[in-house]
């Protein structure tokens, strides 16, 4: 029993059309149709208190996304569980939860994300050419795309956000990138902007199948870690 | 009934990742229907020409869907416009347009139903023909083809849409689509030709199939009749009503859009027709006459609709709620329930006096920013031509109470172009709106002004109204009159923002509005010269509009500009929408004398909707008031 909880969900085909405020609507729509006693901000206009590990782009599909729900009342997990899935969509599913005890919310904790980029090619490439790309993209000292921001376009070198890349062959023109990039409230690469990066350095015209986060991770002590493991921190 | 081999589309992430919010074509929303295929008579697609953000707020298509969908061997699925750039990737890739419950194309349905609820969405409509594969003319539609038909307030001056609508179904949908339906079942039953089942509808009261009927014109251009040329269809068709709202369904279990939408909450219809009569407004009028739906029962409905959908806001929606003659009771029983609930409560299209003040301030969710009033005219001699029964005091007193209860944004509505409108009455809308500023001076907050939005619509007269016969004003003098305004607002303060629409657009709606039979090949080539989303301002085309009404041989200015006579025969006057022409004439006189009419909850004052003997005019007789609600 707990009144805060971690849990982690997965969002599939089906909803992958729809940008991050929505699915954060989608949630407290779901969490009001499932009667769970969540906790409210005060003021005028009260919100659920849900906070979200990493907003999650349109067309992006991911077997572990992460969020912090407050509740009113002590729930157990396996109840959260069940009642929540009960109200969400086909395309969204809670797969687990666990007792939260840190102060710091899983926003503040993310810090890298593992993704699966499925992509073709225009002329057909070896893996070992496409390997090579890749080492010669990773040599780089400067990648500099522009990113948009508030404020229009600006030119951000995205190297020291690149982690480890690497691919896969698995069809005749279509190719699986995965990547390990940089992730969180600061320092975000997203993976349309990598794969933006990575056509435009070598030249390489891609035309991508679908995007899919695998993993995300905190960082504590020099380590990656599962924001489960460190929900008690 | 369906052969298997029934087509289902397949929309390729490529088409739908390239477009701003693809949500808008992939369905699957929490609560949307889906029914197995095999035991489906009749497939309907309810089509709504216009944006998905416009339609999923639309109340008429949430209330229709239900009843459809209640029927077991009745599918209703909906299709919207698409956007211009899913427009776009759809013709390229040579896909039609398709339905959001089972992506199937438009072409395969029996009946597709558009809502006509604005004019200057009815180059959509034909887009979305287009798109779905379907003849846009109705005359062009052959045997195992859809049935295209179209309702809403727009139907009731359907002609310029004659030409490419099956049939219009006049007046309120509940009850008469179920005879539709009923028909079609039977027609198809029977193994009877499309013609058959048009003879068969043009029985259903409420029913007009345009192509049973002539129009002869005058050689000034004037309509001399429209009358049938089939035997046994009515010369004048009957507006339905429901007599009894509370005896049809209202959705609770209502689609819940993934992404925004422009109402995205429960919408609460506390009561249908105005009491007002403000003869500028065509809802006024042909929604007569009011009947409200029980408070208790609107309070269960709210209820159930929150648990089904999880939607955290809910919306009293009428033409003017605080004529709800049980207003207080039904709020004070929403209330209980929303703040345990952490819903919000908003209360749209309330005229704001000692009592909803005192309301707000106990729903403590209201959020208090923004707070509308529509007083139409800058002077009292213009709102009394109009009917706007209010006075610059109650205007002030109603703001004043307002920004002392913590709101210091304000919203007015004016109308341009009014008949006897001058230049005077132009000025009285800045004087007013200042004068608004200024008398809350002293209470508003840390001594700052209030804000002021202030719009202003360019009046365009409308089929049914008192107004019908005159003519709108110049599009020139309209203009100029909004930048007379616009300057003297500029140097008088800064507390005010000024908008206005495009009198170009209004224009073309004020011909489409009252237009004749022949306008459908205007719309016709407009539509082919690329018209569509013609209410957006980024994609009207007068121009091309212009070019269309010159190749079509129609002059405009004859349906917008010209002054009508009450002698002639008007395009629309074949259809009855329980509004008699006397009182219309009786009004439009009395505007020109700046004479009020009293309010139905005061008196009677004959308008006609006494033969349905429901509503409020089942109540009020004789002047006797009714309810509590006895101001004017």
């Amino acid at each position: 029993m707990a009144k805060t909880l971690r849990f982690r969900f997965s969002r599939g085909q089906k909803l992958k059309y729809i940008a991050h405020l929505d699915i954060l609507r989608v949630f407290e729509r779901s969490i009001k149709r499932a009667g769970i006693p969540v906790a409210y901000t005060q003021g005028f206009n009260p919100r659920q208190k849900l906070v979200f590990g990493l907003p999650m782009s349109i067309g992006l599909t991911s077997e572990s996304e992460y969020a912090d729900i407050e509740l009113s009342e002590d729930m157990d997990p396996c109840e959260f569980i069940a009642r929540i899935n009960e109200g969400l969509p086909e395309g969204l599913k809670v797969e687990e939860a666990v007792p939260l005890n840190t102060r710091d919310n899983i926003m503040n904790q993310i810090t890298a994300a593992r993704y699966e980029i499925v992509f073709e090619v225009k002329e057909p490439k070896s893996l070992f050419e496409i390997d090579s790309m890749i080492y010669d993209f990773l040599s780089k000292e400067d990648i500099t795309i522009e990113k948009k921001t508030k404020k229009g376009y600006r030119p951000v070198n995205i190297r020291p956000l690149i982690y480890s890349v690497s691919a896969e062959k698995t069809a005749e023109d279509r190719f699986m990138i995965k990547a390990f990039l940089s992730a969180g409230a600061e320092n975000n690469l997203r993976a349309d902007l990598f794969m933006q990066a990575f056509s435009q350095e070598t030249k390489l015209e891609t035309d991508i199948v679908s995007m899919h986060r695998e993993a995300l991770y905190t960082s504590a002590c020099n380590e990656w870690k599962n924001p489960f493991e460190v929900a008690n921190d | 009934m369906h052969p298997l081999t029934m087509m289902q589309l397949k929309i390729d992430d490529r088409i739908l990742l390239k477009v701003e919010k693809p949500a808008k074509y992939t369905g699957n929303e929490w609560n949307m229907v889906k029914k197995p295929l095999d035991n489906i008579k009749m497939r309907f697609a309810f089509c709504f020409p216009d944006d998905y953000e416009i339609g999923m707020s639309h109340l008429g298509m949430k209330i229709l869907y239900h009843i459809l969908n209640k029927r077991e061997e009745v599918y209703c699925e909906r299709a919207f416009a698409p956007w211009v750039d899913m427009e776009r990737l759809m013709r390229e890739n040579d896909l039609p347009l398709y339905t959001l419950e089972t992506y199937t194309p438009l072409s395969e349905f029996d009946m597709l139903g558009f809502t006509l609820q604005y004019e200057m969405s009815f180059t959509n409509i034909l887009n979305m023909l287009d798109l779905g594969r379907i003849p846009i003319y109705a005359r062009d539609r052959t045997e195992g083809m859809p049935f295209v038909i179209a309702g809403g307030p727009c139907a009731c001056n359907p002609e310029p849409l004659a030409d490419f609508f099956d049939f219009f179904v006049i007046g309120e949908g509940e009850e008469v689509i179920h005879e539709i339906v009923d028909e079609y079942l039977s027609w198809k039953e029977a193994g009877e030709n499309r013609a058959g089942f048009l003879k068969r509808v043009s029985g259903i009261e409420g029913v007009y199939v345009p192509s049973f009927y002539d129009v002869i014109y005058n050689d000034d251009g004037t309509v001399k009749s429209v009358a049938p040329n089939t035997p046994d269809v009515p010369g004048s068709v009957k507006r339905r009503i429901i007599k009894d709202l509370d005896s049809v369904d209202f959705p609770e279990d209502i689609i819940v859009p993934y992404i925004g939408t422009v109402h995205d909450r429960i919408m609460l219809e506390v009561f249908r027709g105005c009491i007002r009569g403000c003869r500028f407004c065509q809802a006024g009028f042909i929604y007569r006459p009011v009947r409200e739906r029980n408070y208790e029962k609107l309070c269960e409905i709210a209820k159930n609709s929150a648990q089904s959908t999880g939607y955290d806001e809910i919306s009293l929606v009428s033409l003017s709620t605080s004529d709800y003659s049980a207003l207080p009771d039904l709020c004070n029983n929403l209330i209980e329930f929303t703040e345990k609930e952490n819903i919000s409560l908003s209360l749209p299209s309330l005229r704001v006096d000692n009592f909803t003040l005192g309301l707000m301030d106990k729903v403590s969710k209201v959020r208090k920013s923004g707070l509308t009033f529509a007083p139409e005219a800058g002077t009292q001699r213009l709102r009394d031509v109009i009917n706007k029964g209010i006075t610059n005091d109650d205007l002030v007193s109603s703001v004043r109470l307002a920004v002392s209860g913590g709101w210091n944004q304000v919203k007015l509505y004016f109308m341009i172009g009014l008949p006897t409108e001058t230049m005077e009455d132009v000025e009285g809308i800045s004087e007013l709106s200042i004068n608004l500023i200024e008398s809350c001076r002293d209470i508003a907050e840390r001594g700052k002004a209030i804000n002021i939005t202030l719009s202003t619509a360019c009046f365009v007269p409308k089929p049914f109204t008192p107004f019908q016969w005159e003519p709108m004003d110049e599009m020139d003098d309209l203009m100029k009159k909004q930048y007379h305004l616009k300057d003297l607002i500029k140097k008088r303060t800064r507390n005010i923002k000024y908008n206005y629409h495009d009198a170009r657009i209004s224009f073309i709606e004020a011909v489409l509005a009252r237009g004749d039979r022949r306008l459908g090949k205007v719309i016709y080539t407009a539509w082919s010269k690329g018209c569509k989303f013609d209410g957006w301002d980024e994609f009207f085309s007068f121009d091309k509009w212009m070019e269309a009404f010159s190749e079509c041989n129609l002059d405009p200015k004859f349906y917008a500009n010209r002054k009508r006579e009450y002698y002639e025969v008007l395009p629309w006057d074949h259809i009855d929408m329980g509004i008699s022409k006397e009182f219309l004439i009786k009004e439009n006189q009395k505007a020109y004398e700046g004479d009020l009419t009293r309010n139905c909850a005061v008196g009677c004052s004959a308008c006609g909707a006494q033969i349905y003997k429901t509503g409020i005019c089942a109540k009020t007789k004789r002047g006797l008031a009714y309810g509590e609600n006895t101001e004017v």
